[in-house]
């Protein structure tokens, strides 16, 4: 990805969801910017439009209007596959639910992405060691999802979405189904490859302790971004 | 490929219980497919067999137009050609002379019309079973001045071996009636209708000389190594006044039903085929929507659309490699079963043919090559729809459905 100043920016954007008769606007007109290697949290109540915002802004969903430019370039310029192979390689997601692939392990779910990347095996095995001791799960590479308590899951989501080093790592309330020991320890966790690697973290919440923690602070609310501060 | 490979194979063995049901739906479904299919070739060849080789023959040799018209002085042409080439034939086992004419028996108790053959009790040995079917009295001799006839002939003249009857015939040529008096030397039972009630066998010498024919015949029966010949054998008897005709020629109506078995099992190959596209897609459908967060998190970690597709399409080709497994399974046990044990259809007709013997249901390659393959590629083939839907779905809309 070329070097810019603002990573991903949001230009008007407006999204509505229909459920028969009734319309409902998750997003009305919310432009933002995102610069490389901040630690950003968007807050605000449930429905206040931050998943459908993180949606959009790594290409999982299509806004009603607005663009997003990620590295400068529209997504709705690009095609199905060129989008696929841009989250591939660029962007890395992390789910309130976890959302690991349960029939795969540990192992086999962080070297996924590496895998449609075409990393040789051996790297692959050398990168999920390396990520795992640092979310702190190592001996833990052949275990399923099941055999891991929710903590432990988001350890390796979290290693899942960083191990082939994207640029941005979009985590939709990534805290939310963890109690605030375990909660506040991944966010630590975060906070820490992000000093470390430099990578982008834009991460949603709603929760009023883990909001003070990042330097950055956009709070939504019906749709529109309703306070937008830098903290020292 | 290798991850597709392992992430379909893991998903088909995650839900066990509906792997093996739905494999189980279609499998009994090819099972039924291969046991119906190899019933139908042992139904086939056994009617065919009954109908040839109880009297008829694989094929017949007669002046041309006596089938139609049943003319006494239409015998064969040139009959000691035919018969010195047919003795140079190879493929051919056995062939029989016989005197064809209608008849008016009499007995001192009632009348009776009958078809009157008169056939070579030697020769006709290799090419009938009339020997077979006596069940009173005795098989003919040479120069016998005896006469067989059929059980429920029997029962309506109400005679038995050793009484007397008066054939009434019509005589080549002349037309004058002669009349001549046969002792009853054999009763015989095909458990066919019009065999049992309308035939009667006399010595063919006696045959000649009571029809005026001088050793002349009406018929060539002709068994065969092989059931069928081709066609340059019928065009070399078909020739100078004769016509030469295989048994689909001479018993349509069993050409015919052996036709519609084939349109019977084309219609049920498409049910068949009905029932494993909807258990394909139902099932691919039950797993993908109780999967579809899942779908987005592979959309999500940049999974492109054709390799989402492809990884359904393997999810249904595996479980069509399992179903096709349980099917020839299945299949091979029952139908293998079955074609030792033979089912008893004894005494049905169906085409004009009487069963006379149990069915054995006929094991062929086509049913372990060709049904499984069919049943496999049509699987795919429903695969398709549920492939295609998950390759166009947004992300955010999976994750959002799942809820």
């Amino acid at each position: 990805m070329p070097k810019s100043a603002e990573v991903i920016k949001v230009e008007g954007l407006a999204k509505v969801y229909r459920s028969g008769e009734v319309e409902v606007n998750a997003l009305q007109g919310v432009d933002l910017g995102i610069e490389r290697g901040e630690f950003t949290a968007i807050a605000g109540p449930s429905g206040s439009g931050k998943s459908t915002l993180l949606n959009i802004m790594g290409g999982l969903d299509a806004p009603s209007s607005g663009r997003v430019l990620l590295a400068g370039r529209p997504i709705s310029e690009m095609s199905g596959n060129e989008l696929s192979d841009f989250r591939r390689d660029h962007i890395g997601f992390i789910f309130q639910s976890y959302n690991l692939i349960p029939v795969l392990t540990a192992r086999e779910n962080i070297e996924y992405i590496m895998m449609l990347q075409g990393v040789p095996q051996q790297e692959r095995r050398a990168r999920v060691a390396a990520i795992l001791a640092e979310v702190g799960l190592q001996g833990m590479e052949e275990r399923k999802p099941v055999q891991l308590s929710g903590g432990q899951q988001q350890r390796v989501a979290v290693a899942r979405a960083m191990v082939s080093q994207p640029d941005i790592i979009l985590a939709d309330e990534p805290t939310a189904n963890l109690d605030s020991a375990t909660g506040a320890e991944l966010l630590d966790t975060m906070r820490d490859l992000n000093q470390k690697s430099g990578m982008t973290f834009v991460f949603s919440t709603h929760d009023r302790m883990i909001m003070e923690r990042p330097r950055r602070l956009v709070e939504l609310r019906d749709g529109r971004i309703d306070r937008d501060e830098v903290r020292d | 490929m290798v991850l597709l490979i392992r992430l379909a194979w893991r998903n088909i063995r995650r839900n066990t219980r509906r792997t093996i049901l739905a494999g189980l739906a279609i499998g009994v479904g090819l099972a039924s497919l291969i046991f119906t299919d190899a019933l139908m070739i042992g139904m086939n060849e056994s009617m065919v067999r009954t109908a040839t080789d109880t009297f008829l023959g694989h094929g017949q040799i007669h002046a041309q137009d006596f089938r139609a018209n049943m003319e006494i002085e239409r015998t064969i042409v040139d009959l000691e050609a035919v018969v010195a080439s047919l003795k140079r034939e190879e493929g051919l086992r056995h062939f029989a002379l016989r005197t064809q004419a209608f008849a008016m028996l009499t007995s001192p108790a009632n009348v009776g019309a009958v078809a009157l053959f008169g056939i070579d009790a030697a020769g006709e040995m290799g090419v009938s079973k009339i020997d077979e079917a006596i069940v009173q009295g005795a098989y003919l001799q040479a120069g016998d001045r005896r006469m067989l006839i059929g059980s429920n002939l029997a029962q309506t003249l109400e005679v038995e071996p050793g009484d007397r009857v008066v054939v009434t015939v019509a005589q080549a040529e002349s037309g004058e009636l002669a009349q001549e008096m046969f002792r009853i030397g054999g009763v015989f039972h095909f458990n066919v209708r019009e065999m049992d009630g309308r035939m009667a066998f006399i010595d063919l010498g006696r045959a000649q000389e009571l029809l005026g024919l001088e050793g002349r015949v009406h018929q060539i029966a002709l068994h065969f190594d092989a059931m069928e010949r081709d066609m340059h054998f019928w065009q070399r008897y078909s020739q100078a006044g004769n016509e030469a005709l295989g048994w689909r020629q001479l018993i349509p109506e069993l050409d015919a039903v052996l036709g519609m078995s084939q349109y019977s099992m084309a219609f049920m190959e498409l049910i068949l085929f009905g029932v494993v596209a909807l258990s394909v897609m139902n099932t691919l459908f039950m797993s993908f929507y109780e999967r579809l967060f899942e779908f987005g998190v592979l959309r999500a970690m940049g999974t492109r659309p054709a390799r989402l597709a492809a990884l359904v399409l393997l999810e249904a080709a595996g479980l069509s490699l399992v179903s096709v497994l349980i099917g020839v399974a299945l299949g091979a046990a029952f139908t293998g079963w079955v074609a030792v044990t033979g089912i008893d259809y004894r005494g049905i007709e169906v085409g004009g043919v009487t069963f006379r013997e149990l069915i054995y249901p006929v094991l062929s390659a086509r049913q372990f090559i060709v049904f499984p393959l069919q049943v496999f590629i049509f699987a795919l083939i429903a695969g398709v729809y549920p492939a295609v839907y998950a390759a166009r779905l947004m992300p955010a809309a999976a994750m959002r459905e799942s809820f």
